[in-house]
């Protein structure tokens, strides 16, 4: 009942509910044995910067386009070669339909 | 289903589930001594007692749980939560030592690989979530590591499947018909069985990068970005990642123990065991402990005390080149195995 | 349940003497006007889901237009509703009430209204007259009401160059896509004499004409579905649309993509296990095409989606690839036609298709609630929102995760039915789309840190929460995806299963109208 049979595995979300439910009440119970509060309206709230000042707000927020620099970075060749491929020409967007059209014609029809 | 199955079911279902995650937490934090204790010994340290993570969960439950003014404070608290329970949920679908998983029929690895990313997951949004410029640095880190390792990663799995495809297994997601057929029974030649040491080899690589261990450790690195993505989280918030943490080795561990060691001592003729007795089941939750043991020591222990750490660049780089292509090669030979021992005449 | 056979042609009728009765309604009180295209669209909806129980329930239902006696050489149009037609509709019913509902608020303060609900109206009469009608040539004629209305809908924010570029690309796109469609029904006409697709089905033959009718179809209409390398139209027009007509514009799409199946299951059903060139299968031959668009597709999808920085264009490239997901699955389907896991990958990639256009539809309400909150779509200047935007927070979180497959949402059923049966075609194509479903978690954790999370932004302090419609559209579409993420058995078995049955079932689609008579 409830399960997802793919021929090669399951999945049945009611029982994973039912457990995460029951963990989240078993630790939801042990982590309220932790301390609660602390105190607001001090240093103790403010950003850890190694002592440095804090800047403005807007400085603090690292902006989408610097995230995953990483993984840009070490697939630089790609990226480089997708940005060129996206002209935002309308021709070019024909030309790439005239392009699949050849190759379904060329593999389907001769 | 009738009434009184379907009640047997859900509260076979409740007591599991409060079971493993008592051992999870448990033994994951065992586990994380004694790996603390090795490293010490090897790095020619005297290191903690054995028992200090447990006195680190202690004391963390006594500090202050500080929000800092730039968090989300709902998202903040709510993640470390969700992480650790997500992580716990993975053990139901696990089968440990001689017990079949809780609910063998309620997930399979597809699911355990989706159900992994949730507490780095837990861990990416609760760094972005504080709101300081070291967290959010060392939160796009794991993220970026997490796309790396996945590469590798899906093809151990799928290779996994399609050879037990191969061979007319059906469920082959299912982890009672992984440990049910142990691979290295399939393979048809030595062809297979080196494919299998590669993807064997390629998942011990993909276990520290999985579990934030150095080398692979960038999100977190203390010495550049102070914590990284922990670095807002005091209390028992960062207990939360603590205990997760301990529970995600047990997590990863027993999975590649399921994975390509799917033995158990109990089934030896030699010992003359009657299956399901309270010996058996002894011997072999023992047996398993020594094996997750073994993993953790060679995938966590000695990998990270023998390796600096990588910049995130070469992280991606690292799982997205040389290892997937790696992973590939042993992709390749476990499709090639049958065919060409066909060929030869072998078969 | 039985409804009469006349349902159909009132749920094409509705929305389309809705249409002209707009702008009338809108002389009288602006108000007025919306509560009325609310209540046709809700209206048809409601015929929909009717019509969808007597389908599923008793078969399919055919209505026709025009001369009912064959013997007669006049005009008449079939249309033949099966179980695959009656789930797109149901998925275009539901978006575009949710749409209108929510561009109540969203829309309020442009000018012009009158002329937007009558192309919306239309739109929908398009939408649903292409996925409910039984003749080539007709839905030729609802591909162009849906192109032309969707052309001036995306150029809707005329004050904006980008929306009138973006409007100009979508309608060169579409006149080309039309005029192919429109050259292979010649084709397929001047050998067969007929346009029906059931009778088209039943005397086709393969022949060398017929062979570039179907690559002209299916290049022209999977170029409208938006597959790479054909989808750059895509993210210009939804980026550059209002959010209420981005949602739209994702069912207009998968009604193209429709048609890409019609078009091979049921129209070529017949002739696709017809060996073809290189002593392979037409099936194969045409499902591997699929299959490796789709592929790159995916991978070229999440890629770009990695590093825009506007939400709207984000999103439409996860749209791109969300449907490399459903051609990979169907594609897949095509390629193993009569294997069990074949089967399985029709049903995943069948499934996607409503799970997409819910998650990707969620996705676009949220990007169009910061908008209006806002006044601002670019990622690099948005930040902190959660503070004062908690329902659309959560509502994001639940888009977010159901788009990236995230149990226990209903994207990953459909993605799990998919990874578990393309691996035994190939296990790269599973491989793929397993990775690339994690960078398209990591593609909205961006969108989630950038927009919602962070310290308080200054000039974003005073924001508020959007107004009720447009909470209340985005919750209904949220409340369907957790339903649906819950229970995918009872939807699989109750929806998707039957069409998938419909697809591969072409010879009953055949036999309705040509052994019934009709």
């Amino acid at each position: 009942m409830f399960t997802v049979e793919t021929g090669s595995g399951f999945w049945n979300p009611i029982i994973w509910v039912i457990a995460i439910v029951v963990t989240f009440l078993l630790i939801y119970i042990l982590r309220s044995l932790g301390k609660k509060g602390y105190k607001k309206d001090t240093e103790q709230v403010k950003s850890f910067l190694s002592g440095n000042p804090e800047y403005p707000k807007e400085k603090m927020h690292i902006k989408a386009s610097n995230l995953y620099w990483g993984f840009t970075t070490s697939l630089k060749g790609l990226y480089t070669l997708l940005r060129k491929m996206h002209t935002g020409n309308t021709s070019d967007y024909v030309l790439w339909f005239v392009i699949i059209l050849a190759i379904f014609l060329l593999v389907e029809v001769i | 289903m009738d009434i009184l199955g379907l009640s047997e079911t859900v509260l076979r279902l409740i007591i599991g589930t409060i079971v493993v995650a008592l051992f999870g937490i448990i033994f994951g934090l065992l586990y994380k001594g004694v790996d603390r204790k090795i490293a010490a010994h090897m790095q020619g340290r005297i290191g903690p007692p054995i028992r200090q993570p447990f006195r680190d969960i202690r004391k963390l439950f006594t500090k202050e749980n500080v929000v800092p003014e730039n968090a989300i404070p709902w998202i903040f608290n709510l993640v470390p939560l969700l992480g650790l329970v997500a992580t716990i949920s993975i053990l139901i679908y696990l089968p440990i030592g001689g017990f079949s998983p809780i609910m063998s029929w309620g997930g399979d690895l597809i699911l355990i690989l989706y159900l992994l990313m949730f507490p780095s997951l837990a861990m990416i949004i609760g760094g972005f979530s504080s709101g300081s410029p070291y967290a959010i640095v060392g939160a796009q880190r794991e993220m970026a590591t997490m796309i790396a390792y996945e590469f590798p990663l899906a093809i151990i799995i799928i290779s996994l499947a399609w050879k037990l495809t191969q061979v007319g297994s059906v469920n082959v997601f299912a982890l009672s018909t992984i440990a049910g057929t142990p691979i290295w029974s399939n393979v048809t030649g030595p062809l297979g069985f080196i494919g299998f040491a590669i993807l064997l080899l390629a998942l011990v690589i993909v276990t520290p990068a999985e579990l934030s261990k150095i080398p692979f450790d960038s999100p977190e690195a203390e010495t550049e970005i102070a914590g990284g993505l922990l670095v807002e989280y005091s209390g028992r918030n960062l207990a939360m990642f603590y205990l997760t943490d301990g529970v995600k080795t047990v997590v990863m561990a027993s999975i590649i123990v399921v994975l390509f060691f799917p033995y158990n001592l109990s089934a030896l003729p030699l010992l003359g065991l009657e299956g399901g007795s309270y010996v058996a089941y002894a011997i072999d939750i023992l047996f398993y402990l020594l094996k997750v043991f073994l993993v953790i020591l060679f995938s966590v222990t000695l990998i990270r005390v023998a390796i600096a750490r990588l910049k995130i660049d070469q992280i991606v780089y690292t799982y997205w080149v040389p290892l997937t292509l790696f992973s590939l090669v042993g992709l390749i030979f476990i499709m090639w195995d049958g065919w060409i021992m066909n060929l030869l005449g072998l078969v | 349940m039985n409804v009469p056979d006349y349902t159909i042609a009132l749920v094409v009728a509705i929305p389309l003497l809705g249409a002209f009765l707009t702008p009338l309604v809108g002389r009288i009180n602006d108000k007025l006007r919306n509560i009325f295209v609310i209540l046709v669209l809700t209206l048809n909806a409601f015929l929909v889901f009717l019509l969808a129980s007597d389908v599923l329930t008793t078969g399919i239902k055919t209505y026709v237009f025009g001369a009912q006696d064959i013997s007669y050489p006049i005009v008449r149009i079939l249309f033949e509703v099966d179980a695959m037609s009656i789930f797109m509709a149901i998925i275009s019913s539901i978006l575009v009430t949710v749409a209108v509902i929510y561009s109540w608020s969203f829309m309020k303060e442009n000018t012009g209204l009158d002329k937007y609900y009558t192309l919306i109206l239309l739109l929908t009469a398009g939408m649903l007259g292409m996925v409910l009608t039984g003749d080539m040539f007709n839905f030729f004629v609802f591909l162009e009401i849906t192109s032309i209305a969707s052309c001036a809908l995306i150029a809707f924010w005329t004050h904006k160059g980008e929306s009138v570029e973006a409007g100009f690309k979508y309608i060169v796109i579409s006149a080309m896509g039309a005029l192919f469609v429109l050259f292979a029904i010649a084709l397929l006409y001047g050998q067969y004499n007929a346009l029906n697709i059931a009778l088209l089905s039943s005397v086709i033959q393969y022949t060398f004409l017929d062979k570039i009718a179907l690559v002209l179809l299916i290049v022209a209409l999977a170029m409208k579905a938006g597959i790479v390398p054909m989808h750059m139209w895509l993210p210009d027009s939804y980026g550059s649309a209002p959010s209420s007509i981005s949602i739209i514009l994702v069912s207009a799409t998968l009604a193209s993509l429709y048609g890409v199946f019609r078009v091979i299951f049921t129209l070529y059903g017949n002739v696709l296990s017809k060996i073809a060139n290189f002593g392979i299968p037409v099936n194969v031959l045409i499902g591997w095409l699929i299959v490796a668009l789709a592929v790159i597709s995916i991978l070229i999808g999440v890629f770009m989606a990695l590093i825009q920085s506007d939400f709207k264009r984000l999103i439409a490239y996860g749209a791109v690839a969300e449907l490399g997901y459903m051609f990979l699955g169907i594609g897949t389907g095509i390629v193993a036609l009569g294997t069990a896991y074949g089967k399985t990958a029709l049903d995943g990639g069948i499934f996607h298709v409503i799970n997409d256009a819910l998650d990707v539809g969620l996705l676009f309400l949220v990007a169009g609630a910061i908008y209006y909150a806002t006044k601002e779509t670019s990622l690099d200047k948005l930040g902190g929102l959660a503070r004062n935007m908690k329902y659309t927070t959560v509502f994001f979180i639940i888009g977010f995760l159901a788009v990236a497959g995230m149990p226990p949402l209903n994207g990953f059923a459909s993605k799990l039915l998919i990874y578990e049966s393309t691996f035994q075609l190939n296990p790269i194509l599973a491989i793929v789309a397993i990775l690339c479903s994690i960078l398209l978690l990591a593609v909205f954790v961006k969108v989630f840190y950038s927009a919602f999370m962070g310290p308080q932004l200054p000039k974003f302090k005073d924001v508020k929460e959007v107004p009720k419609s447009m909470l209340f559209s985005m919750g209904i579409i949220a409340c369907i995806i957790v339903i649906f993420g819950l229970f995918p058995e009872f939807i699989i078995n109750n929806l998707v299963e039957p069409a998938a049955n419909a697809l591969i079932g072409y010879s009953e689609y055949i036999s309705q109208v040509v052994v019934g008579g009709i």
